[in-house]
Protein backbone atom coordinates (compact mmCIF):
# COMPACT_ATOMS: atom_id res chain seq x y z
CA UNK A 1 0.00 0.00 0.00
CA UNK A 2 0.85 3.10 -1.25
CA UNK A 3 1.84 5.51 2.29
CA UNK A 4 -0.27 8.96 1.90
CA UNK A 5 1.87 10.47 4.89
CA UNK A 6 5.01 10.20 4.82
CA UNK A 7 7.29 12.24 7.17
CA UNK A 8 8.52 14.47 4.19
CA UNK A 9 4.64 15.45 3.51
CA UNK A 10 3.64 15.59 7.08
CA UNK A 11 6.54 18.00 7.49
CA UNK A 12 6.25 20.41 4.38
CA UNK A 13 2.62 20.81 5.54
CA UNK A 14 3.37 22.32 8.48
CA UNK A 15 6.23 24.20 6.82
CA UNK A 16 3.26 25.47 4.62
CA UNK A 17 0.98 26.36 7.98
CA UNK A 18 4.05 27.67 9.50
CA UNK A 19 4.15 30.19 6.25
CA UNK A 20 0.69 31.27 5.99
CA UNK A 21 0.72 32.00 10.11
CA UNK A 22 3.64 33.85 9.52
CA UNK A 23 1.76 35.68 6.64
CA UNK A 24 -1.42 36.26 8.84
CA UNK A 25 1.15 37.91 11.45
CA UNK A 26 2.14 40.32 9.26
CA UNK A 27 -1.11 40.72 8.23
CA UNK A 28 -2.27 41.34 11.61
CA UNK A 29 0.47 43.90 12.30
CA UNK A 30 -0.29 46.03 9.40
CA UNK A 31 -3.72 46.32 10.24
CA UNK A 32 -2.91 47.52 13.79
CA UNK A 33 -0.28 49.91 12.57
CA UNK A 34 -2.62 51.68 10.23
CA UNK A 35 -5.60 51.48 13.06
CA UNK A 36 -7.89 48.96 10.79
CA UNK A 37 -7.51 51.22 7.61
CA UNK A 38 -6.20 48.16 5.90
CA UNK A 39 -9.13 45.17 7.48
CA UNK A 40 -7.58 42.14 9.66
CA UNK A 41 -7.49 38.93 8.43
CA UNK A 42 -10.61 38.21 10.63
CA UNK A 43 -12.86 41.69 8.81
CA UNK A 44 -11.50 40.26 5.30
CA UNK A 45 -12.57 36.66 6.07
CA UNK A 46 -16.16 38.42 6.98
CA UNK A 47 -16.07 39.98 3.81
CA UNK A 48 -14.83 36.78 2.10
CA UNK A 49 -18.22 35.09 3.14
CA UNK A 50 -20.54 37.98 2.16
CA UNK A 51 -18.63 38.33 -1.24
CA UNK A 52 -19.27 34.22 -1.73
CA UNK A 53 -23.38 34.28 -0.84
CA UNK A 54 -24.59 33.54 -3.90
CA UNK A 55 -21.45 33.68 -6.51
CA UNK A 56 -23.48 32.37 -9.67
CA UNK A 57 -26.17 35.16 -8.94
CA UNK A 58 -26.33 36.82 -12.37
CA UNK A 59 -29.15 39.43 -12.53
CA UNK A 60 -28.51 42.44 -14.76
CA UNK A 61 -27.76 45.04 -11.91
CA UNK A 62 -25.69 42.65 -9.86
CA UNK A 63 -23.52 39.59 -10.77
CA UNK A 64 -21.99 37.27 -7.98
CA UNK A 65 -18.61 36.79 -7.85
CA UNK A 66 -18.16 33.46 -9.58
CA UNK A 67 -19.82 34.86 -12.52
CA UNK A 68 -17.27 37.66 -12.97
CA UNK A 69 -14.50 34.87 -12.13
CA UNK A 70 -15.98 33.07 -15.13
CA UNK A 71 -16.37 35.66 -17.25
CA UNK A 72 -12.43 36.88 -16.29
CA UNK A 73 -11.23 33.00 -16.96
CA UNK A 74 -13.45 32.98 -20.20
CA UNK A 75 -11.63 35.90 -21.47
CA UNK A 76 -8.58 35.07 -20.65
CA UNK A 77 -9.17 31.38 -22.33
CA UNK A 78 -10.01 32.80 -25.63
CA UNK A 79 -7.39 35.36 -25.84
CA UNK A 80 -4.64 33.09 -24.38
CA UNK A 81 -6.03 30.37 -27.09
CA UNK A 82 -5.67 32.41 -29.82
CA UNK A 83 -2.19 33.54 -28.12
CA UNK A 84 -0.94 30.03 -28.51
CA UNK A 85 -2.41 28.70 -31.85
CA UNK A 86 -0.61 31.68 -33.07
CA UNK A 87 2.65 31.34 -31.01
CA UNK A 88 3.37 27.78 -31.26
CA UNK A 89 3.58 27.58 -35.45
CA UNK A 90 5.16 30.99 -35.54
CA UNK A 91 7.77 29.29 -33.00
CA UNK A 92 8.31 26.26 -34.75
CA UNK A 93 9.16 28.19 -38.29
CA UNK A 94 11.15 31.26 -36.17
CA UNK A 95 13.24 27.48 -34.68
CA UNK A 96 13.64 26.15 -37.50
CA UNK A 97 16.22 27.43 -39.18
CA UNK A 98 19.09 30.15 -38.45
CA UNK A 99 17.95 32.25 -41.17
CA UNK A 100 13.65 32.08 -39.76
CA UNK A 101 15.22 32.80 -36.28
CA UNK A 102 17.37 35.94 -37.48
CA UNK A 103 14.07 37.23 -39.39
CA UNK A 104 11.53 36.82 -36.36
CA UNK A 105 13.69 37.27 -33.03
CA UNK A 106 14.37 40.93 -34.09
CA UNK A 107 10.23 41.70 -33.91
CA UNK A 108 9.56 40.04 -30.94
CA UNK A 109 12.64 40.87 -28.78
CA UNK A 110 10.92 44.93 -29.93
CA UNK A 111 7.22 43.79 -29.06
CA UNK A 112 7.71 41.27 -26.08
CA UNK A 113 8.69 44.17 -23.49
CA UNK A 114 6.20 46.35 -24.87
CA UNK A 115 4.08 47.31 -21.78
CA UNK A 116 0.26 45.22 -21.66
CA UNK A 117 -1.21 48.70 -21.31
CA UNK A 118 -0.17 50.19 -24.30
CA UNK A 119 -1.76 47.20 -26.22
CA UNK A 120 -4.75 48.37 -24.84
CA UNK A 121 -5.56 51.46 -26.45
CA UNK A 122 -4.73 49.85 -30.08
CA UNK A 123 -7.06 47.00 -29.35
CA UNK A 124 -9.79 49.50 -28.57
CA UNK A 125 -9.05 51.28 -32.21
CA UNK A 126 -9.07 48.18 -34.20
CA UNK A 127 -11.96 46.47 -32.13
CA UNK A 128 -14.11 50.04 -31.24
CA UNK A 129 -14.78 47.19 -27.98
CA UNK A 130 -13.48 47.09 -24.75
CA UNK A 131 -14.28 43.62 -23.98
CA UNK A 132 -12.52 42.54 -26.96
CA UNK A 133 -9.80 45.13 -26.42
CA UNK A 134 -8.76 43.18 -23.17
CA UNK A 135 -9.05 39.77 -24.81
CA UNK A 136 -6.56 41.17 -27.75
CA UNK A 137 -4.47 42.81 -24.98
CA UNK A 138 -3.82 39.13 -23.41
CA UNK A 139 -3.45 38.04 -26.78
CA UNK A 140 -0.53 39.94 -27.45
CA UNK A 141 1.08 39.00 -24.05
CA UNK A 142 0.61 36.05 -23.53
CA UNK A 143 2.01 35.05 -27.32
CA UNK A 144 5.28 35.48 -26.52
CA UNK A 145 6.52 33.14 -24.02
CA UNK A 146 5.21 30.58 -25.78
CA UNK A 147 6.95 31.73 -28.99
CA UNK A 148 10.39 31.68 -27.58
CA UNK A 149 9.83 28.47 -25.99
CA UNK A 150 8.64 26.44 -28.78
CA UNK A 151 11.41 28.19 -30.91
CA UNK A 152 13.88 27.43 -28.11
CA UNK A 153 12.77 23.73 -28.14
CA UNK A 154 13.21 23.08 -32.01
CA UNK A 155 16.74 24.90 -32.05
CA UNK A 156 18.06 22.70 -29.67
CA UNK A 157 16.44 19.25 -31.55
CA UNK A 158 19.95 16.94 -30.66
CA UNK A 159 21.97 16.54 -33.80
CA UNK A 160 21.29 12.80 -33.02
CA UNK A 161 17.48 12.39 -33.40
CA UNK A 162 17.98 14.56 -36.39
CA UNK A 163 20.52 12.26 -37.93
CA UNK A 164 17.91 9.09 -37.51
CA UNK A 165 15.74 11.11 -39.41
CA UNK A 166 18.56 11.95 -41.99
CA UNK A 167 19.29 8.20 -42.46
CA UNK A 168 16.28 6.78 -42.47
CA UNK A 169 15.03 9.51 -45.21
CA UNK A 170 12.40 10.35 -42.97
CA UNK A 171 9.79 12.63 -44.81
CA UNK A 172 9.28 15.81 -43.96
CA UNK A 173 5.89 15.00 -42.00
CA UNK A 174 7.30 12.07 -40.69
CA UNK A 175 10.18 14.49 -39.05
CA UNK A 176 7.58 16.57 -37.95
CA UNK A 177 5.28 14.47 -36.07
CA UNK A 178 7.42 11.98 -34.70
CA UNK A 179 11.24 14.07 -34.00
CA UNK A 180 10.16 17.86 -33.66
CA UNK A 181 6.99 17.83 -32.27
CA UNK A 182 7.95 15.34 -29.16
CA UNK A 183 11.15 16.64 -28.89
CA UNK A 184 9.60 20.46 -28.37
CA UNK A 185 6.38 19.45 -26.87
CA UNK A 186 7.63 19.91 -22.96
CA UNK A 187 9.06 23.26 -24.30
CA UNK A 188 6.05 24.08 -25.56
CA UNK A 189 4.30 23.06 -22.18
CA UNK A 190 6.77 25.18 -20.69
CA UNK A 191 5.88 28.15 -22.37
CA UNK A 192 2.26 27.79 -22.09
CA UNK A 193 2.62 27.79 -18.45
CA UNK A 194 4.33 30.94 -18.28
CA UNK A 195 1.80 32.56 -20.81
CA UNK A 196 -1.21 31.12 -18.60
CA UNK A 197 0.48 33.38 -15.93
CA UNK A 198 0.84 36.50 -18.07
CA UNK A 199 -2.30 36.37 -19.01
CA UNK A 200 -4.13 35.95 -15.84
CA UNK A 201 -1.74 38.78 -14.58
CA UNK A 202 -2.98 40.78 -17.52
CA UNK A 203 -6.95 40.02 -17.41
CA UNK A 204 -6.93 42.23 -14.25
CA UNK A 205 -5.15 45.24 -15.82
CA UNK A 206 -7.52 44.97 -19.25
CA UNK A 207 -10.80 44.61 -16.96
CA UNK A 208 -10.16 48.02 -15.07
CA UNK A 209 -9.17 49.52 -18.17
CA UNK A 210 -12.41 48.11 -20.33
CA UNK A 211 -14.64 48.19 -17.32
CA UNK A 212 -17.98 46.68 -16.93
CA UNK A 213 -17.16 42.88 -16.01
CA UNK A 214 -15.12 40.49 -14.02
CA UNK A 215 -12.94 40.22 -11.52
CA UNK A 216 -10.29 43.39 -12.60
CA UNK A 217 -13.89 45.57 -12.73
CA UNK A 218 -15.13 43.74 -8.87
CA UNK A 219 -11.58 45.02 -7.52
CA UNK A 220 -11.72 48.79 -9.27
CA UNK A 221 -15.49 49.24 -8.52
CA UNK A 222 -16.38 47.42 -5.69
CA UNK A 223 -13.47 47.48 -4.05
CA UNK A 224 -11.75 50.98 -4.44
CA UNK A 225 -14.72 52.80 -5.78
CA UNK A 226 -17.13 50.97 -2.81
CA UNK A 227 -14.77 52.23 -0.53
CA UNK A 228 -13.88 48.62 0.68
CA UNK A 229 -10.34 47.69 1.42
CA UNK A 230 -11.23 44.25 2.62
CA UNK A 231 -13.12 43.41 -0.98
CA UNK A 232 -9.75 44.15 -2.68
CA UNK A 233 -8.22 42.06 -0.44
CA UNK A 234 -10.63 39.27 -1.29
CA UNK A 235 -10.40 39.90 -4.83
CA UNK A 236 -6.38 39.73 -4.67
CA UNK A 237 -6.52 36.37 -2.56
CA UNK A 238 -9.05 34.78 -5.54
CA UNK A 239 -7.33 35.91 -8.44
CA UNK A 240 -3.88 34.47 -6.43
CA UNK A 241 -5.68 31.24 -6.17
CA UNK A 242 -7.16 30.59 -9.15
CA UNK A 243 -3.64 31.71 -11.10
CA UNK A 244 -1.36 29.04 -8.68
CA UNK A 245 -4.39 26.53 -10.07
CA UNK A 246 -3.77 27.77 -13.69
CA UNK A 247 -0.55 27.13 -13.06
CA UNK A 248 -0.73 23.51 -11.34
CA UNK A 249 -3.05 22.53 -14.36
CA UNK A 250 0.16 23.11 -17.20
CA UNK A 251 2.61 22.16 -14.73
CA UNK A 252 1.19 18.50 -14.17
CA UNK A 253 0.96 18.31 -17.97
CA UNK A 254 4.86 19.31 -18.21
CA UNK A 255 5.60 16.28 -15.74
CA UNK A 256 3.07 13.99 -17.97
CA UNK A 257 4.72 14.80 -20.94
CA UNK A 258 8.31 14.79 -19.60
CA UNK A 259 10.85 12.19 -21.09
CA UNK A 260 13.70 10.81 -19.37
CA UNK A 261 16.34 11.58 -22.59
CA UNK B 1 27.34 -20.35 -26.84
CA UNK B 2 26.99 -18.25 -29.78
CA UNK B 3 29.90 -18.58 -31.57
CA UNK B 4 28.76 -22.08 -32.62
CA UNK B 5 26.04 -20.64 -34.80
CA UNK B 6 28.17 -19.32 -37.21
CA UNK B 7 28.02 -21.23 -40.19
CA UNK B 8 30.71 -23.02 -41.50
CA UNK B 9 33.36 -21.09 -43.99
CA UNK B 10 32.68 -23.77 -46.32
CA UNK B 11 28.97 -22.83 -47.26
CA UNK B 12 29.89 -19.59 -47.49
CA UNK B 13 33.10 -20.14 -49.99
CA UNK B 14 30.33 -21.88 -52.33
CA UNK B 15 28.32 -18.90 -52.31
CA UNK B 16 31.36 -16.88 -53.14
CA UNK B 17 32.22 -18.75 -55.77
CA UNK B 18 28.45 -18.47 -57.16
CA UNK B 19 28.92 -15.04 -57.05
CA UNK B 20 30.14 -13.31 -60.30
CA UNK B 21 33.87 -12.31 -60.03
CA UNK B 22 34.24 -10.03 -57.20
CA UNK B 23 32.06 -6.97 -56.87
CA UNK B 24 32.54 -3.71 -55.24
CA UNK B 25 30.55 -3.02 -52.58
CA UNK B 26 31.75 0.67 -51.53
CA UNK B 27 34.36 2.61 -53.47
CA UNK B 28 36.12 5.81 -52.34
CA UNK B 29 37.99 7.63 -54.72
CA UNK B 30 40.29 10.39 -53.73
CA UNK B 31 38.06 11.89 -50.83
CA UNK B 32 38.97 14.59 -49.45
CA UNK B 33 36.23 16.66 -46.86
CA UNK B 34 36.99 20.33 -45.63
CA UNK B 35 35.08 21.65 -42.75
CA UNK B 36 34.51 25.61 -42.79
CA UNK B 37 34.80 26.79 -39.11
CA UNK B 38 34.84 30.04 -37.40
CA UNK B 39 38.82 30.13 -37.84
CA UNK B 40 39.54 28.64 -40.83
CA UNK B 41 39.48 25.84 -43.13
CA UNK B 42 39.62 22.54 -41.35
CA UNK B 43 40.36 19.39 -43.32
CA UNK B 44 39.63 16.27 -41.88
CA UNK B 45 40.32 13.85 -44.59
CA UNK B 46 42.43 14.33 -47.45
CA UNK B 47 42.94 12.67 -50.35
CA UNK B 48 41.93 8.49 -49.46
CA UNK B 49 41.03 6.26 -51.02
CA UNK B 50 39.66 2.68 -50.42
CA UNK B 51 37.68 -0.29 -51.78
CA UNK B 52 35.55 -2.76 -50.19
CA UNK B 53 34.64 -5.86 -51.54
CA UNK B 54 30.90 -6.67 -51.18
CA UNK B 55 30.54 -9.03 -47.87
CA UNK B 56 33.59 -7.74 -46.69
CA UNK B 57 33.72 -7.05 -42.99
CA UNK B 58 36.61 -3.87 -42.87
CA UNK B 59 37.22 -1.89 -39.48
CA UNK B 60 38.41 1.85 -39.46
CA UNK B 61 40.62 2.23 -36.83
CA UNK B 62 42.69 5.60 -35.26
CA UNK B 63 42.56 8.17 -32.82
CA UNK B 64 39.75 10.46 -31.42
CA UNK B 65 39.58 13.03 -34.01
CA UNK B 66 41.71 11.64 -36.79
CA UNK B 67 38.52 12.11 -39.17
CA UNK B 68 37.61 8.01 -39.27
CA UNK B 69 34.00 9.16 -38.57
CA UNK B 70 34.49 11.55 -41.15
CA UNK B 71 34.77 9.30 -43.73
CA UNK B 72 32.09 6.69 -42.50
CA UNK B 73 29.89 9.84 -43.05
CA UNK B 74 31.08 9.80 -46.25
CA UNK B 75 29.84 6.62 -47.13
CA UNK B 76 26.57 6.90 -45.45
CA UNK B 77 25.79 9.98 -47.29
CA UNK B 78 25.74 12.13 -44.41
CA UNK B 79 28.77 14.23 -45.25
CA UNK B 80 29.62 15.37 -48.51
CA UNK B 81 33.04 14.79 -49.65
CA UNK B 82 34.57 18.40 -50.40
CA UNK B 83 36.36 16.79 -53.01
CA UNK B 84 37.05 13.14 -55.05
CA UNK B 85 33.36 10.86 -54.70
CA UNK B 86 32.07 7.63 -52.96
CA UNK B 87 30.26 5.02 -54.43
CA UNK B 88 28.30 2.09 -52.98
CA UNK B 89 26.48 -0.47 -55.14
CA UNK B 90 28.21 1.44 -57.84
CA UNK B 91 26.23 4.63 -57.12
CA UNK B 92 27.47 8.00 -56.28
CA UNK B 93 26.79 8.77 -52.66
CA UNK B 94 24.61 11.89 -52.58
CA UNK B 95 22.78 11.35 -49.42
CA UNK B 96 21.62 8.57 -46.97
CA UNK B 97 19.98 5.68 -48.93
CA UNK B 98 18.10 2.32 -47.89
CA UNK B 99 20.77 0.24 -49.23
CA UNK B 100 23.42 1.64 -46.33
CA UNK B 101 22.62 0.87 -42.79
CA UNK B 102 23.86 3.16 -40.01
CA UNK B 103 24.17 2.14 -36.42
CA UNK B 104 25.84 5.21 -34.58
CA UNK B 105 27.47 5.65 -31.21
CA UNK B 106 24.65 7.11 -28.96
CA UNK B 107 22.45 4.89 -30.03
CA UNK B 108 20.31 7.41 -31.43
CA UNK B 109 16.67 5.86 -30.25
CA UNK B 110 13.76 8.44 -30.01
CA UNK B 111 13.37 8.48 -26.68
CA UNK B 112 9.83 9.20 -27.05
CA UNK B 113 9.20 6.33 -29.13
CA UNK B 114 8.92 2.58 -27.86
CA UNK B 115 11.57 0.01 -29.02
CA UNK B 116 8.85 -1.46 -31.70
CA UNK B 117 7.84 2.41 -33.25
CA UNK B 118 11.69 3.73 -33.47
CA UNK B 119 12.38 0.36 -35.51
CA UNK B 120 8.58 0.89 -37.60
CA UNK B 121 9.08 4.51 -38.22
CA UNK B 122 12.53 3.83 -39.95
CA UNK B 123 11.76 0.85 -41.49
CA UNK B 124 7.90 2.93 -42.67
CA UNK B 125 10.44 5.78 -43.83
CA UNK B 126 13.17 3.76 -45.59
CA UNK B 127 10.87 1.03 -47.63
CA UNK B 128 8.24 3.38 -48.93
CA UNK B 129 7.14 0.71 -51.85
CA UNK B 130 5.94 -2.51 -48.50
CA UNK B 131 3.08 -2.89 -47.31
CA UNK B 132 2.31 -2.34 -43.68
CA UNK B 133 1.87 -5.67 -43.30
CA UNK B 134 5.64 -6.81 -44.72
CA UNK B 135 6.86 -3.83 -42.91
CA UNK B 136 5.43 -5.29 -39.33
CA UNK B 137 6.80 -8.35 -40.36
CA UNK B 138 9.65 -7.12 -40.38
CA UNK B 139 10.17 -5.23 -37.37
CA UNK B 140 8.62 -8.36 -35.93
CA UNK B 141 11.86 -10.44 -37.57
CA UNK B 142 14.18 -8.35 -36.48
CA UNK B 143 13.65 -7.34 -33.19
CA UNK B 144 13.20 -11.15 -32.47
CA UNK B 145 16.44 -11.54 -34.22
CA UNK B 146 17.95 -9.69 -31.55
CA UNK B 147 16.16 -11.17 -29.32
CA UNK B 148 14.22 -7.86 -27.42
CA UNK B 149 10.69 -9.00 -29.52
CA UNK B 150 9.34 -9.03 -25.24
CA UNK B 151 10.98 -5.80 -24.68
CA UNK B 152 8.95 -4.24 -28.09
CA UNK B 153 6.71 -1.98 -25.68
CA UNK B 154 9.33 -0.12 -23.65
CA UNK B 155 11.03 2.99 -24.16
CA UNK B 156 14.70 3.05 -24.61
CA UNK B 157 14.85 5.13 -21.07
CA UNK B 158 14.00 1.53 -19.81
CA UNK B 159 16.89 -0.48 -21.17
CA UNK B 160 19.99 -0.79 -21.09
CA UNK B 161 23.00 0.22 -23.30
CA UNK B 162 23.62 -3.04 -24.56
CA UNK B 163 19.91 -3.60 -25.28
CA UNK B 164 19.57 0.00 -26.73
CA UNK B 165 22.28 -1.37 -29.21
CA UNK B 166 21.06 -4.11 -30.23
CA UNK B 167 17.40 -2.03 -31.06
CA UNK B 168 19.56 0.56 -32.80
CA UNK B 169 21.06 -2.66 -34.74
CA UNK B 170 18.31 -3.81 -35.47
CA UNK B 171 16.74 -0.83 -37.03
CA UNK B 172 19.51 -0.99 -39.28
CA UNK B 173 18.89 -4.63 -40.23
CA UNK B 174 15.68 -4.07 -40.34
CA UNK B 175 16.03 -1.93 -43.64
CA UNK B 176 18.06 -5.00 -45.17
CA UNK B 177 20.82 -2.55 -46.47
CA UNK B 178 23.69 -4.40 -48.69
CA UNK B 179 26.16 -2.13 -46.53
CA UNK B 180 26.21 -1.83 -43.14
CA UNK B 181 28.02 1.43 -41.11
CA UNK B 182 28.83 0.95 -37.65
CA UNK B 183 30.35 3.77 -36.19
CA UNK B 184 31.72 3.28 -32.59
CA UNK B 185 28.89 1.38 -32.14
CA UNK B 186 30.06 -0.58 -28.59
CA UNK B 187 32.29 2.66 -27.43
CA UNK B 188 30.02 3.30 -24.51
CA UNK B 189 29.47 -0.87 -23.68
CA UNK B 190 31.21 -2.43 -20.85
CA UNK B 191 33.82 -5.00 -22.08
CA UNK B 192 31.25 -8.08 -20.92
CA UNK B 193 28.61 -6.53 -22.99
CA UNK B 194 31.27 -5.21 -25.83
CA UNK B 195 31.99 -9.04 -26.36
CA UNK B 196 28.54 -10.59 -26.01
CA UNK B 197 27.63 -7.80 -28.88
CA UNK B 198 30.69 -8.75 -31.23
CA UNK B 199 29.61 -12.42 -31.45
CA UNK B 200 25.79 -10.99 -32.00
CA UNK B 201 27.00 -9.05 -34.93
CA UNK B 202 28.70 -11.36 -36.13
CA UNK B 203 25.78 -14.15 -36.08
CA UNK B 204 23.05 -11.60 -37.87
CA UNK B 205 26.09 -11.12 -40.29
CA UNK B 206 26.46 -15.01 -40.73
CA UNK B 207 22.10 -15.61 -40.95
CA UNK B 208 22.41 -13.10 -44.03
CA UNK B 209 24.89 -15.68 -45.48
CA UNK B 210 27.96 -13.05 -45.30
CA UNK B 211 26.55 -11.28 -48.11
CA UNK B 212 26.44 -7.95 -46.15
CA UNK B 213 29.56 -5.40 -46.55
CA UNK B 214 29.91 -4.15 -42.90
CA UNK B 215 31.92 -0.82 -41.82
CA UNK B 216 33.27 -0.36 -38.58
CA UNK B 217 34.31 2.87 -37.40
CA UNK B 218 36.69 2.02 -33.72
CA UNK B 219 39.44 2.55 -31.64
CA UNK B 220 39.35 -0.69 -29.76
CA UNK B 221 42.67 -2.70 -31.19
CA UNK B 222 40.73 -6.29 -29.90
CA UNK B 223 37.23 -5.43 -31.77
CA UNK B 224 38.99 -4.87 -35.15
CA UNK B 225 40.86 -7.99 -35.33
CA UNK B 226 37.91 -9.97 -34.09
CA UNK B 227 35.30 -8.58 -36.16
CA UNK B 228 37.05 -7.54 -39.66
CA UNK B 229 38.46 -8.92 -42.82
CA UNK B 230 41.00 -6.10 -43.03
CA UNK B 231 41.80 -3.35 -40.74
CA UNK B 232 42.62 0.30 -41.98
CA UNK B 233 44.61 2.60 -39.30
CA UNK B 234 44.17 6.23 -40.14
CA UNK B 235 46.92 8.64 -39.37
CA UNK B 236 46.20 11.33 -36.64
CA UNK B 237 44.02 14.50 -38.00
CA UNK B 238 44.11 16.92 -39.56
CA UNK B 239 43.80 16.21 -42.80
CA UNK B 240 43.96 12.11 -41.94
CA UNK B 241 45.20 9.59 -44.40
CA UNK B 242 45.42 6.15 -44.33
CA UNK B 243 48.46 5.04 -42.93
CA UNK B 244 48.31 1.55 -43.49
CA UNK B 245 45.80 -1.45 -44.25
CA UNK B 246 46.30 -4.76 -42.46
CA UNK B 247 44.91 -8.22 -43.64
CA UNK B 248 43.41 -9.84 -41.21
CA UNK B 249 43.42 -13.46 -42.53
CA UNK B 250 41.80 -15.52 -39.79
CA UNK B 251 39.49 -18.06 -40.23
CA UNK B 252 35.89 -17.74 -39.21
CA UNK B 253 33.32 -18.60 -37.31
CA UNK B 254 36.06 -16.81 -34.97
CA UNK B 255 36.23 -18.02 -31.18
CA UNK B 256 36.62 -15.30 -29.07
CA UNK B 257 38.34 -16.97 -26.27
CA UNK B 258 40.78 -19.24 -28.63
CA UNK B 259 41.44 -16.39 -31.19
CA UNK B 260 43.65 -14.61 -28.27
CA UNK B 261 46.04 -17.07 -28.12
CA UNK B 262 46.28 -17.39 -32.01
CA UNK B 263 50.04 -16.57 -33.24
CA UNK B 264 48.47 -14.63 -36.19
CA UNK B 265 46.66 -12.83 -33.65
CA UNK B 266 48.76 -12.08 -31.63
CA UNK B 267 51.55 -10.86 -34.21
CA UNK B 268 48.51 -8.06 -35.43
CA UNK B 269 47.69 -7.18 -32.48
CA UNK B 270 51.25 -5.96 -31.78
CA UNK B 271 51.19 -4.82 -35.09
CA UNK B 272 48.63 -2.21 -34.91
CA UNK B 273 49.45 -1.07 -31.50
CA UNK B 274 53.14 -0.13 -33.20
CA UNK B 275 51.17 1.73 -35.75
CA UNK B 276 48.78 3.28 -33.16
CA UNK B 277 50.77 3.79 -30.32
CA UNK B 278 54.45 4.98 -29.70
CA UNK B 279 55.10 5.22 -25.95
CA UNK B 280 54.56 1.69 -24.29
CA UNK B 281 55.93 2.13 -20.73
CA UNK B 282 57.18 5.12 -18.81
CA UNK B 283 60.65 4.22 -19.81
CA UNK B 284 59.24 5.57 -23.59
CA UNK B 285 58.44 9.02 -22.31
CA UNK B 286 61.28 11.17 -22.67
Amino acid sequence: MKKIFSVNTLLSALYFIGGLALMGGIWELIAAITKHEIPTPAMTWDVFKEVMQNPMQNDPDYKGIGVKLLSSLSRVGIGFGFGSLIAIPIGLIMGSSKITMNIINPMVQILRPVSPLAWFPLGLAIFQDSPQASIFMIFICSLWPTLINTAFGVSHIPQDHKNVGKAFGFSRWKYITKIVLPYTFPHILTGLRLSIGVAWMVIVAGEMLSGGMGLGYFVWEEGFNGGSVAKILVAIIIIGIVGLLLDRIFMTLQKRFSFAG
Amino acid sequence: MTTTLELSPRVVEINAAAEPAEQKSIEINNVTVSFKTPTGVYTAVKEISLEVKKGEIIALIGHSGCGKSTLMGTISGMVQPTSGEVKANGNVVTKPGPDRGIVFQNYSLLPWLSVYSNIYEAVDAALKDKTAAEKKALVEKNLKMVNLWSHKDKLPGQLSGGMKQRVAIARAFAINPSILLLDEPFGALDALTKSNMHVELLKLWNLDNREKTIVIVTHDVEEAIFLSDRVVVMNNGPAATIKEIVDVPLPRPRNKKEIVHDECYMAIHDKLLSLLIDKFSINDIH
